[in-house]
């Protein structure tokens, strides 16, 4: 594939006007449109994410909700939302722009400041892509599981297949929790005890928890954390007020609050490592019009969040709340098993296997996709941040390049 | 062999004993035993179970569910004899990485070529006990129990990646940090890397995937994958992506023109690794590990690009009013050449990377000025040569500036002479430089220098010789009431002075090569001495003739041809001698 040189090719798109007096005003009414425009569409798209879960909800159709609240469904809608947002917002920032204004304040600060925020989402992206691994590899046990409980007769070999598979996916899922809040990396030598799923037969898998290393220590360093890196993108966040030059203080500051937002929903959804404190931060300010629908979903999320940090959890992905559900019931049910299974309880097990298998059907067309967008969002945020550096280069004089 | 009373039980039965001798309670593992016997029984065992299962699946009886529960038991006792093989015999592969650390290191990196293939695969789990693997996974795969399979390799073999990883020095930076790091630190991690990224995929990766076709070759399909390639993902994918993360990252830092070089070698490392990946990661399901390897060399060259805009941007406007004394080699100059010198042996690469021509018009101002640059002349030329060439352009253009500074126009025009002296210099040191750079633009180069050498002298000798002029000393009439007495010491005064004040300040003044020092010396000679001479020679008489010769002729021609070796010293020169010899 030969080489193609894109330098040129958007900085093209930039005009620089600095002369161009007389227009100024028919301009600056056009950007203030632009602005404005900005605004209400970052309110509508996620006005329409909220509404995905407030209408099924009342329909109580909830095991073929399309895009109930945190299903991977609904995940892949708010990176989509993320994504248009983006274009529009680097559309407003960028085209059409006296791009003088970038190296003066307040942009001078916060454009970097947001570009800064960019570079830990990326962080997070590649948490996220190792984290939806993660969430494929419960899958996968799930689905011994439910290969072995939809067979019929249930007998007891098939249950103890389904048993032993679906302790080890518990373990796993809670290993990650108890390990992160240790030191990360011993895993290998730790023996679990799962004495609290009740009496463990002989066919329970001591062994498996002692090698089972489902922690991030593979993938990012000790000191690194989740709920530490949203943190960090949070602080300097602060609504411009009103009657700046530009007028672009607030698109960025828009910009910036969805982005820490998609990131902390993500970081709640899927395993991450360290997400010690998470519900404790980044609250938008309630008076700001544009973000009523983001501050009911942060509430809603928020929320649950809390409800289910106590417990402890592996993440609020709906899916993955389901699976905890079902597999502990199942668990339950494989420990008190007797062959022959009465018609009753034949079917309430047949019932939550056909959940599971529902579940895992979602994870195995769903998943991959969702890694994809993440890559994309990925790309995405590369891009933009590198066209935004070029542009503040060009504009504000180097002044510091001593090469020497 | 055997008790009468197993005589009396079949062989299913027998082996169902078998099987409930060996469930998961017992600590000792079967595989272990040198005892090829009880392998064996117990292989054996299975098979018969697995064997009487067929056709016995639909019958709701005792029977049945016996078998299934012995099946299960079987296999659990299996996947715990897999996992203790994998752990046990896994450590050979760690010491084998070591030894070929350093001599990896010359026979992938070969300058400039593309190695094919330079795959080295090395056995990491002796053939017994591959075997063995082998025939466990046949069993579990016949029995419906792949997954369990690949969970069991995954989880150990994973564990391995990790301390290998570390010991190979692949860091887990998260791209922020990447981003802090300065640039010496981050350059002895790149180069690191390389090294790493190079063992990890051709040996490392190979390896296992070599290891887990040994064991899944030929035992069937997991879905219409392979079902080694099943295992080899399970373990490696996301060992793969961490590995990738920070070429990643590397690939998005801020593009100060230093890092080039480094950026380069990288991108290099990652297109020669890019067959070898997409040989090891050829499966279906590794499709996005080939992707990201593909996107990180492409952002690498992008990036590389960038540098370069960015370094001429920097060469441009590099805005230092800080006089270099004497007019030397302005610190400019070195960086940028010995840089440019370093892209010409990079030029392999670099020529395959840079494909447009420098942008020459100006973009954003108004007031910046530029210099014209019009490549017409430069047909034929490829990209990456109109670029160096370009880079020249716009030091010079830069040097000029700063020539302006010094408050003597003699200075500047020197300092200018000096600096694109050196620039030439190297173009002829470096053959790579010179071919790109082509002869004609050297020539235009030289002729610079001549240019600056002439505006030079012009500016310092021209007021000093103008004393030795003519006119208005002709002697008119006769002898004693001929030249204007006054008027001629005034000349030899101003001339005495005004060569001690170019002796004193250019002997300060520096021209760091010698043949161009020597060059500009003899020039001045030439036009110096002989003047004098024939003043001297024309009125010396004259002011001898009057009172105190001595404070009028300070110098002889000699004293004169003496002081001119001093010019250019750099440094404080004892003040001119002066001799009477004549």
């Amino acid at each position: 594939m030969p080489p193609t040189d894109h330098h040129g090719s958007f900085l093209n798109r930039i005009s620089i006007r600095r002369n161009q007096i007389t227009n100024m005003d028919v301009n600056h009414e056009q950007e203030l449109e632009e602005l404005e425009l900005f605004q209400k569409h970052v309110t509508d798209r996620f006005m329409q994410l909220l509404q995905q879960n407030q209408t099924q909800e009342t329909t109580e159709t909830r095991a073929q909700a399309q895009s109930q609240l945190l299903s991977i469904s609904w995940f892949q809608k708010l990176l989509d939302t993320y994504l248009c947002c983006e274009s529009e917002f680097k559309a407003v920032l960028i085209i059409n722009r006296d791009a003088s204004c970038f190296s003066k304040a307040p942009l001078d600060r916060l454009l970097p400041d947001h570009l800064d925020r960019t570079v830990k989402a990326l962080d997070i992206c590649n948490a996220i892509t190792h984290g939806i691994e993660l969430v494929r590899h419960w899958s996968r046990l799930a689905q011994i599981a439910v290969d072995a409980l939809e067979q019929r007769p249930i007998v007891e070999g098939h249950v103890r297949r389904a048993k032993r598979a679906l302790n080890t996916l518990l373990t796993s899922m809670m290993v990650d929790e108890k390990e992160n809040s240790q030191l990360v990396g011993k895993s290998a030598e730790r023996m679990w005890s799962i004495g609290r799923r009740g009496a463990a037969g002989p066919t329970t898998v001591n062994h498996n928890q002692k090698f089972m290393t489902r922690s991030f220590s593979t993938c990012v360093s000790k000191s690194w954390s989740a709920s530490k890196q949203i943190q960090a993108m949070s602080t300097n966040l602060v609504a411009p007020r009103g009657g700046e030059p530009t007028g672009l203080a607030l698109p960025v500051y828009i910009m910036s609050s969805i982005l820490v937002f998609v990131m902390w929903t993500l970081v709640a959804a899927v395993p991450s490592p360290e997400r010690a404190g998470l519900g404790a931060h980044f609250q938008l300010p309630r008076n700001l019009t544009w973000a009523h629908p983001v501050i009911g979903l942060q509430d809603k999320i928020g929320e649950e969040w809390k409800k289910k940090e106590k417990k402890g959890t592996a993440g609020l992905l709906v899916e993955i709340q389901v699976i905890e559900k079902v597999a502990s019931s199942l668990v339950e049910f494989a420990d008190g098993f007797e062959f022959p299974v009465g018609d009753e309880k034949a079917d309430e097990v047949a019932g939550q296997v056909a959940e599971l298998a529902d579940i895992c059907r979602k994870m195995e067309d769903g998943l991959g996709p969702l890694q994809l967008q993440v890559r994309e969002l990925f790309h995405r945020m590369v891009r933009s941040r590198a066209e935004v550096l070029d542009v503040m280069d060009q504009v504000g004089k180097i002044n510091t390049s001593v090469l020497y | 062999m055997g008790s009468p009373e197993t005589d009396r039980i079949t062989p299913l039965e027998q082996a169902e004993q078998i099987i409930l001798r060996w469930d998961s309670s017992k600590p000792h593992m079967i595989f272990n035993s040198d005892n090829r016997h009880d392998i064996d029984n117990y292989l054996s065992a299975v098979d018969l179970i697995q064997q009487s299962t067929n056709g016995k699946i639909a019958e709701n009886n005792g029977q049945s569910t016996k078998v299934n529960t012995l099946v299960q038991i079987a296999m659990a006792r299996l996947e715990d004899e897999f996992r203790n093989i994998l752990i046990s015999h896994t450590t050979l592969e760690f010491d084998s990485v070591n030894l070929l650390t350093e001599s990896d290191e010359d026979s992938v990196n070969s300058n400039g070529s593309r190695i094919s293939r330079n795959i080295c695969e090395f056995d990491v789990i002796p053939k017994d006990h591959i075997n063995d693997l082998r025939l466990i996974a046949k069993r579990m795969m016949m029995s419906g129990y792949f997954r369990e399979c690949v969970q069991v390799y995954g989880g150990v073999r994973k564990i391995k990646l990790d301390t290998i990883f570390k010991k190979l020095g692949v860091e887990k930076l998260s791209l922020d940090d990447v981003q802090r790091l300065d640039w010496e630190s981050l350059n002895a991690k790149i180069s690191k890397y390389i090294k790493a990224v190079k063992i990890c995929v051709r040996i490392l990766f190979a390896s296992k995937k070599r290891l887990c076709v040994q064991i899944f070759e030929n035992l069937g399909y997991e879905g219409d994958e392979d079902a080694g390639d099943v295992c080899f993902m399970e373990t490696v994918k996301s060992a793969a992506i961490s590995l990738f993360d920070f070429a990643e990252a590397i690939s998005i830092s801020s593009r100060s023109p230093e890092k080039l070089f480094k950026i380069v070698d990288l991108h290099d490392t990652f297109i020669d690794l890019l067959p070898d990946i997409e040989d090891v990661f050829c499966s279906k399901s590794s499709e996005s590990i080939r992707v990201q390897a593909s996107e990180i060399s492409s952002r690498l060259a992008e990036a590389a690009r960038g540098m370069l805009y960015e370094f001429e941007n920097s060469v441009l406007r590099e805005p230092s009013r800080v006089l270099v004394p004497g007019g030397t080699i302005h610190p400019l100059t070195r960086y940028v050449m010995n840089y440019i010198t370093l892209i010409s042996n990079y030029k392999q690469t670099l020529g395959e990377l840079i494909v447009s021509k420098p942008v020459t018009d100006s973009r954003y101002s108004d007031d910046l000025t530029m210099p014209d640059m019009d490549f017409g002349d430069h047909e034929g030329q490829s990209p990456l040569a109109l670029h160096l060439i370009w880079i020249i352009v716009i030091l010079q253009f830069n040097l000029d500036g700063k020539s302006k500074h010094y408050k003597d126009n003699a200075l500047a025009y020197l300092f200018f002479m000096n600096n694109v002296h050196y620039i030439v210099q190297k173009v002829k040191g470096s053959p790579e430089l010179r071919e790109m750079i082509g002869d004609s633009f050297l020539k235009e180069l030289t002729a610079k220098i001549t240019q600056a050498s002439t505006r030079y002298q012009r500016a310092t000798w021209v007021g000093v010789l103008y004393c030795l002029r003519d006119e208005g000393l002709h002697a008119t009439g006769s002898f004693s009431s001929g030249v204007p007495r006054n008027a001629l010491r005034e000349r030899f005064k101003s001339f005495n002075a005004m060569f001690e004040e170019v002796h004193k300040m250019q002997t300060l003044w520096s021209i760091p090569d010698t043949q161009l020092r020597e060059e500009i010396q003899i020039s001045i000679s030439e036009k110096v001495i002989p003047a004098y001479r024939s003043f001297l020679g024309r009125f010396r008489t004259h002011i001898e003739n009057g009172k105190h010769p001595e404070y009028y002729i300070k110098y002889s021609v000699e004293d004169l041809e003496t002081a001119v070796l001093d010019f250019f010293e750099g440094c404080a020169v004892s003040q001119l001698s002066r001799r009477r010899s004549l």
